[in-house]
C-alpha cells in the first residue's frame, strides 16, 4: 500500500495522543469514580460530532514531548443536543492540566473561534496551576500574557464545570464564565494549598480553601453544586437549553408541558395573608413557571434573593425575586451582587426578566453599612437601568422604599401588583416610630391609630390610580399575565435582541 | 450525636421562643421567632435535631451571626 509507513506512523501518533496520561493515573481516576477528559467529552457531545483541535499539540519543551499528549487539554467543537459548541476539557492526567503555552493557545483558539462564529463554549475544568518550569523566569511569565484570556465580552454563552482541583488559570476560566457548576469534592482557588502553605505559612484543607460549600454559600462564585461528573455535564446541558447560541439570537422555545396551567390555581395557599408572616417564594415561582423548568442559580448564596432560569409557556426567562423566608425578604449586600450579576447574564443573552417583589426593603444596619450596602444598591440599579431586555415587575404583598425601584418597580417595561400589594417609602409601622416617636409597646392605641393614618394610600390600587402600576391582578392570573406581557414587550424591531450594554460588565463580584 | 450552635441570620429582637430545651425538631422547624424589618423571621433547625439550650430570652436583641441556641443532632 502506498504511504504505508506514514499511515502506520499516523495511526501510532493518533493512538498515543488519544491515550492521555499514564495508565496509573487513568486507573486512579476510574477507581475514584471520576471520568477522564475524553470520557467527559463523550458524555457531553453528541456521538460522532466531535471535531478535535490540537490532538498533536504538546509541550514546547522537547524533554516533555513524550509526556504531554494534547498538552493537557482536549479541545475542539461538537454538538450538544444538535447545537454546535466549543469545548475545552482539561486532562488532569497530563501534567495536571497545568497552564502552559500550547495548553493556553489551544483554549484561546476554541474561545476565539466560538466568539467570532457564534457558538457557546463549555469548559470542563481541572488545573494544577501554572506549569513549572514553563512559566518560570521573565520569558515564562511574559509568554503567559500573550494570549488574551482575561477580558471577555459576553457574545456567546460560556458555561464551566469545576470537576477537580482547579487552580490559577483554570479557576480564572471558570470565574470568567456565565454560569459555573461544581462537583462536590472539587476545589476552585487562585493557589493550591501547597503553594498557600509555603507563601503565607497557612495550612489548610483544600475544601476550606475552595470547596463547594465555600463557593456555593460563601463567595457565590459557583451557581450550582452536584455530586458526580455525569451530574456536572447534565447540569451544563440543561443550563445551555435556556440560552441562544450567541447574543444576536433569541432563546430556544421549548414545548409547553401538559397541565402547565394547573399549579398557579393554588397560588393563594402559598402566601400568608398576614404581611409579617414569611413563606417560601420558590414555591410561588414553581407554581408560575412551566412544570420542571426552574433552574436555580446561586441558590445557596444570598438566599434573600432568588435568581433562576425558568420557562413560562415555553419561553425562557430569568426570574429575580425576594424570598421572605430568609431575612424576611430584606435585601442585603450579597443579594444585591447576586441580582446585579444575574441581570448582566439575562441582558447579555436576551432573556426577559420577571421581578417578583415581596420585600420590607433593603436590610439596614451596622453590618450592612460596613459591607458597603449603598454601593451595592447602586451597582444593582446601574445594571437594571443599563439593561435592555424586556422586564416585567410584579409586587406580591409589599415593596418598600428604594427596594421597590431596584426590584423593577417603575423601572421595567411594565409594573403590576397583586391586589394584596402595599407600596410606600417605608413600612408604615417604622414610619410611626420615626415621624411621631411613638412605639407600639409604649402606647399601643395611639400607635395603631397613627399606623392606620400612615398606611393610607399605600395599596396596589393607589399605585394603579396614578398609572404607576399598569395593572392590579388576581394572583391566580400571574402566569397568564406575565406571558401576555412578554408577548407585548417582545422587542420586535430588533427581533428580540437587546443592546447588550452590560456585555463588558466585570465578570465577578 | 454532635452538638452545634444555631446562629441568627439577621439582627433583630427575640419575639417568641417556640421550642423549649428537650424539644425534638425536624429540619426547618422553628426554634424561635425574631422580629426584624417588621417581619416575623423564624430561626429554624438546620437539621433534624433536639434543642439542648436556648441562649437568649424573649425581648433580647440579637445580632447577625449571634448564636441563639444549642442543638444536638
Amino acid at each position: 500500500m502506498a504511504f504505508e509507513k506514514e499511515l502506520e506512523a499516523f495511526q501510532r501518533r493518533t493512538e498515543a495522543a488519544r491515550a492521555m496520561g499514564s495508565k496509573k493515573r487513568l486507573a486512579e481516576r476510574q477507581d475514584a469514580g471520576l471520568l477522564n477528559a475524553r470520557q467527559r467529552v463523550d458524555v457531553l457531545i453528541d456521538a460522532g460530532t466531535f471535531e478535535e483541535a490540537g490532538l498533536f499539540a504538546r509541550s514546547i519543551r522537547p524533554e516533555a514531548a513524550g509526556i504531554s499528549p494534547t498538552d493537557g487539554v482536549v479541545s475542539g467543537f461538537g454538538r450538544i443536543d444538535g447545537r454546535l459548541c466549543g469545548v475545552n476539557a482539561a486532562d488532569f492526567t497530563v501534567l495536571g492540566s497545568s497552564s502552559a503555552e500550547v495548553h493556553g493557545k489551544k483554549q484561546a483558539f476554541v474561545r476565539n473561534a466560538a466568539a467570532q462564529n457564534g457558538h457557546p463554549v463549555i469548559n470542563l475544568m481541572e488545573c494544577a496551576g501554572g506549569r513549572i518550569p514553563d512559566i518560570m523566569g521573565a520569558a515564562g511569565i511574559g509568554r503567559a500574557g500573550e494570549h488574551s484570556r482575561y477580558t471577555r465580552t459576553r457574545t456567546t454563552p460560556t458555561l464551566s464545570a469545576v470537576m477537580g482541583l482547579t487552580y490559577g488559570g483554570g479557576a480564572f476560566a471558570c470565574i470568567n464564565s456565565d454560569l459555573v457548576v461544581m462537583r462536590k469534592g472539587a476545589v476552585l482557588a487562585v493557589s493550591s494549598q501547597m503553594a498557600t502553605s509555603v507563601a503565607i505559612g497557612e495550612e489548610m484543607d483544600p475544601q476550606d480553601l475552595g470547596g463547594w460549600r465555600h463557593h456555593s454559600e460563601g463567595t457565590g462564585f459557583v451557581d450550582a453544586v452536584v455530586d458526580t461528573d455525569e451530574d456536572c455535564i447534565a447540569w451544563i446541558r440543561k443550563a445551555l437549553s435556556y440560552f441562544p447560541d450567541h447574543a444576536n439570537a433569541t432563546t430556544p422555545v421549548a414545548p409547553i408541558p401538559p397541565d402547565a396551567e394547573d399549579a398557579v390555581a393554588g397560588i393563594l395557599d402559598l402566601v400568608p395573608e398576614h404581611r409579617g408572616k414569611t413563606y417560601d417564594m420558590r414555591k410561588v415561582i414553581a407554581a408560575i413557571a412551566d412544570p420542571g423548568s426552574v433552574l436555580p442559580v446561586k441558590d445557596r448564596f444570598a438566599k434573600v434573593a432568588v435568581t433562576c432560569l425558568a420557562r413560562i409557556r415555553g419561553r425562557a426567562v430569568g426570574v429575580i425575586a425576594t424570598n421572605p423566608m430568609f431575612k424576611g425578604g430584606a435585601l442585603d449586600p450579597d443579594s444585591c451582587d447576586k441580582i446585579a450579576s444575574f441581570i448582566v447574564l439575562c441582558d447579555s443573552f436576551n432573556l426577559p426578566i420577571v421581578f417578583l417583589a415581596d420585600t420590607p426593603g433593603f436590610l439596614v444596619g451596622l453590618e450592612s453599612e460596613k459591607r458597603r450596602l449603598a454601593g451595592k444598591i447602586m451597582n444593582f440599579m446601574a445594571a437594571l437601568e443599563l439593561s435592555t431586555v424586556p422586564k416585567v415587575a410584579l409586587i406580591l404583598r409589599k415593596s418598600f422604599g428604594q427596594a421597590y425601584l431596584n426590584m423593577g418597580g417603575g423601572k421595567s417595561d411594565t409594573t403590576a401588583s397583586w391586589f394584596t400589594g402595599e407600596i410606600s417609602f417605608m413600612d408604615p409601622a417604622v414610619a410611626v416610630n420615626i415621624v411621631y416617636a411613638v412605639k407600639r409597646e409604649d402606647d399601643p392605641e395611639r400607635f395603631e391609630e397613627l399606623a392606620k393614618e400612615v398606611a393610607k394610600e399605600t395599596s396596589a390600587y393607589d399605585l394603579a390610580a396614578s398609572f404607576m402600576a399598569h395593572a392590579v391582578i388576581d394572583p391566580r392570573e400571574t402566569r397568564s399575565y406575565i406571558a401576555r406581557q412578554l408577548d407585548i414587550f417582545s422587542r420586535g424591531l430588533t427581533n428580540g435582541v437587546g443592546a447588550h450594554r452590560l456585555a463588558d460588565w466585570p465578570p465577578a463580584f | 450525636m454532635k452538638q452545634s450552635k444555631v446562629a441568627s441570620e439577621i439582627t433583630g429582637k427575640v419575639w417568641k421562643i417556640v421550642a423549649a430545651p428537650g424539644t425534638q425538631l425536624a429540619e426547618d422547624e422553628p426554634i424561635l421567632i425574631l422580629e426584624s424589618m417588621k417581619m416575623e423571621i423564624p430561626v429554624s433547625a438546620p437539621l433534624d435535631c433536639k434543642v439542648v439550650e436556648i441562649l437568649v430570652a424573649e425581648g433580647d436583641t440579637v445580632s447577625e451571626g449571634q448564636a441563639v441556641a444549642v442543638i444536638e443532632g
